[in-house]
């Protein structure tokens, strides 16, 4: 009889119940977090919204909230020295925490950055290189963002990891708040995901506001055909002038050059299938859960958390601002043959931004076709954002 | 790291606009450059493509764009090559006349590659 009371008791000590009140302490923010789980769960399957990463990342917060569950436990101090127990092993950690190391280490990123760079065409980007000016601009909301978070309060490594979200591009926001402010990955993470799958959102009023109807009724010219030689000799060419200047970018910039030229040289198509089906999957479920885990009730439900949510769309908005206003300029200087609102689609998100001018676009002249057009501003801020975070990580790495 | 200061203290207000500013013109020299590149890289490309007795560059830099025999080119629609596999011409007419319709995109300004039919396959 004793023997089951113990049994009992021990069941009762060891779970996720007890877990919630232990040292007194009710860890609400846990359930709170869970909560927010479930409803990120129901928009990413029921409504479709980014299922893909909003799933993993979901449960990822699920399970790193569930009260003495202990995946995200640290005892040797990997990451976080505060909690070290002594003659504990490495893998002793929690299993989310080992793979958070792909996270913290930038490996993560810069994999996904070698898929994205098989899936990109850089065509459009060649064949108008004043694009690649666009996406520099859009990268406006970065620095603006920068100075704003400076004087609300935030140390210049946060408000450098908080800037990033406006380049719009999840993994560079990982790779430099991992490097930065890895104790603000979770916020900073889901706001930039958020905020790129909010896009047809967030867009439209602004290109509405900074452009007359005539300007968007623009229809540009046709682009020219680049060549095979052009798309192989790009990628090179890139990395090395920006590595060169700016060293900081070259794990990020190295990958996506790789991958393109994995697509574009033609003679190692296994590599690129696996780099843009297979290993991009893996990498996606992996770099989900664990930023998805980094979301812990304790550390996230705090004011903190929605300054940088909220400075996060104002970098957003004042990247595309910046994409806008050169279009605008490039309209003047050309006497009214570039479309300003393919300037919009500087901020990164790929295609998303690219297709949001195209409907806008069409929705003032229905023959309009600017989807080609606004995939050169798209693809160069990718590029665009990741020499941004070259530039803080060597200011502030 | 490019400076010496404590960053996990706060930063005076002007230094930060200072440094955003430098930022946003890193970025946009360093595009700059890579855009200038292209453009040389494109030319002596081209260049070199031509001596080397390829296609003349303007015929190359037209994207291309189909027709099939009997269907009227509309005015500016450029000359492209298609590749009709199983395909009569008049049955690659009437898709493209179908896609350009669903699309909204008129037909000088679609590109077609090749139209192949499938197998039927149960």
């Amino acid at each position: 009889m004793e023997m089951i009371k113990d049994v009992l008791i021990g069941l009762w000590e060891s779970s996720g119940f007890y877990a919630l009140f232990a040292d007194g302490t009710f860890l609400w923010q846990n359930l709170v977090m869970i909560l927010v789980s479930f409803v990120l769960l129901y928009f990413a399957i029921a409504k479709k919204c980014e299922p893909l990463l909003l799933v993993p990342i979901a449960f990822g917060i699920l399970l790193a909230n569930l009260p003495g569950a202990g995946l995200m436990d640290d005892p040797t101090g990997l990451m976080d020295t505060s909690n070290i127990v002594d003659g504990a092993h490495w893998y002793d950690s929690g299993v989310l925490r080992l793979i958070y190391a792909g996270v913290k280490s930038s490996i993560f990123p810069c994999l996904i950055f070698l898929g994205i760079g098989c899936m990109t065409d850089f065509g459009p980007l060649l064949s108008n290189p004043v694009s690649l000016l666009l996406g520099a601009a859009a990268q406006l909301g970065i620095y603006v963002a920068f100075v704003v978070a400076i004087l609300v309060g935030f140390d210049p490594k946060e408000a450098a990891s908080i800037a990033i979200i406006g380049g719009a591009d999840g993994p560079t926001a990982i790779f430099l708040t991992g490097k930065l402010a890895g104790h603000l990955l979770g916020p900073i993470a889901v706001a930039a995901y958020s905020y790129m799958a909010l896009i047809p959102f967030i867009q439209p009023p602004i290109m509405k506001l900074l452009t007359t109807e005539k300007e968007r009724k623009v229809e540009m010219k046709q682009l020219r055909k680049v060549s095979k030689v052009e798309k192989i000799i790009f990628p090179v060419v890139v990395l090395v002038i920006c590595a060169f200047i700016l060293p900081d970018v070259a794990p990020l910039l190295g990958f996506l050059m790789l991958g393109n030229l994995f697509k574009e040289c033609g003679v190692v198509d296994r590599l690129s299938d696996t780099a843009q089906n297979a290993l991009m999957n893996i990498v996606t479920i992996m770099l989900g859960l664990t930023v998805g885990a980094t979301t812990n009730g304790q550390t996230f439900l705090e004011v903190k958390t929605l300054l940088i949510v909220a400075l996060g769309l104002f970098a957003f908005a004042f990247s595309t601002t910046g994409g806008l206003l050169l279009g605008k300029l490039l309209y003047l200087i050309t006497g009214g043959k570039v479309n300003p609102l393919i300037g919009a689609a500087g901020v990164s998100a790929v295609p998303m931004a690219a297709r949001v001018a195209q409907n806008e676009g069409r929705k003032y002249n229905p023959a309009n076709f600017l989807l080609m057009h606004a995939m050169g501003p798209n693809v160069a801020g990718v590029i665009g954002s990741a020499v941004a975070a070259g530039f803080l990580l060597a200011m502030f790495g | 790291m490019l400076f010496t200061s404590d960053y996990s203290i706060k930063m005076p207000i002007g230094e930060a606009l200072l440094r955003s500013v430098l930022g946003i013109v890193t970025v946009i020299s360093i595009l700059a450059v890579i855009a200038l590149l292209i453009l040389l890289v494109s030319k002596v490309i081209r260049v070199i493509e031509a001596k080397a007795g390829n296609k003349p560059v303007e015929a190359e830099t037209a994207a291309p764009s189909a027709t099939p025999a009997g269907v009227p080119m509309p005015a500016g629609m450029n000359q492209g090559e298609l590749e009709l596999v199983d395909t009569d011409e008049k049955t690659a007419a009437v898709i493209m006349a179908i896609v350009s319709d669903k699309s909204g995109i008129p037909l000088n300004r679609l590109s077609f590659k090749s139209i192949k039919l499938m197998e039927d396959k149960k």
